[in-house]
């Protein structure tokens, strides 16, 4: 079956927050990215199904930092946006600004 | 901050570990750790874990849909076919053959029949998936009737896996509910036979502390 290139409302939402924090971006300061900028408080379990499917769609890398004591020992996994992944935050962008215009019920609504 | 506040559930850490599918795990971990650590509840830490498990297993389901859907045939096929399966050896005149075939069209057939009704369910899951193999699909028949026979002779060696069953003196069953046994050994023949050896990769180790 051919991969499903396309972005969700999640993948788009979380690739966002990657693209904004640049080389800060993993799971805590996502999830503080999508509390500030979108104003949604997400599972982590929901942000990080969502970098596995852009991982898995090429959209997102990965790698793994030092592990830190106050994280248990646990490392961060930091992501970072591919070619692949901007081109897809384009494409979804002009698909959805040409979806939005021409709709005058929306015409000047800013909320 | 106390001992006990500074440490998340370990329990919830052991679930996370154990318990929830998904690659990036260890990451998952640590991050919980550095909110609770921050200052998040016990409840938040807790509520965090069980959404994690859940979104793990419905992205598995998700993932590996053909291995349910031949599962859930599986499961369905004994409470429809049961009988006939069984009759099967009968109408074929077990008794006339010569030794070994006499026994194992005894032994073997109602496990075979099974799992070759079920097969072409996942046949198609997997064309439709496009992940389709053949050595995937004989894989999956010949464990299938592999743990289908194991069940079959399980109860001989520890009868305590059966119970009676009311109204009937002289029949038991087993004492978990065969569609669940049933649905168990469809899905890991299904996971087991259409592994392929990229996949089997161990999952890296988990950091002390």
């Amino acid at each position: 079956m051919p991969k499903r290139r396309y972005l969700g409302e999640m993948e788009l939402m979380v690739l966002l927050a990657v693209v904004r924090l640049g080389d800060e971006a993993y799971g805590v300061p996502i999830s503080q990215e999508l509390v500030n900028i979108a104003e949604r408080e997400i599972a982590f379990g929901s942000i990080y199904a969502a970098l596995d499917r852009l991982e898995q769609k090429g959209f997102v890398t990965s790698s793994l930092g030092d592990p830190t004591p106050e994280r248990g020992g646990r490392a961060k996994r930091y992501f970072r946006v591919t070619p692949a992944g901007v081109r897809a935050l384009t494409m979804t962008r002009k698909a959805l600004t040409n979806l939005w215009s021409g709709i005058p019920q929306l015409e000047g609504r800013h909320s | 901050m106390s001992r006990g506040k500074s440490n998340p559930p370990g329990l919830g850490i052991w679930l996370l570990r154990h318990a929830c599918p998904g690659n990036h795990n260890q990451a998952l971990t640590g991050d919980l750790i550095e909110k609770f650590r921050q200052g998040r509840s016990h409840g938040w830490f807790w509520k965090q874990v069980l959404i994690a498990i859940a979104v793990g297993v419905l992205g598995e389901v998700q993932r590996h849909w053909p291995h349910f859907s031949y599962a859930i045939a599986g499961a369905a096929m004994p409470g429809f076919f049961w009988e006939s399966v069984l009759g099967v050896r009968s109408v074929v005149h077990w008794y006339a053959l010569p030794w070994p075939w006499s026994q194992l069209v005894f032994e073997w057939s109602p496990q075979a029949l099974l799992a070759l009704a079920a097969l072409p369910v996942l046949a198609a899951a997997l064309l439709i998936n496009g992940s389709f193999h053949w050595i995937s699909l004989l894989r999956t028949g010949v464990i299938s009737v592999a743990l289908i026979t194991l069940l079959h002779y399980l109860p001989d060696a520890f009868p305590w896996l059966l119970r009676p069953v009311a109204g009937k003196p002289h029949f038991r069953t087993l004492i978990i509910e065969p569609v669940f046994v049933f649905f168990s050994i469809f899905l890991v023949s299904a996971w087991l036979g259409c592994r392929s050896p990229r996949q089997a990769k161990a999952r890296p180790a988990e950091p002390l502390g």
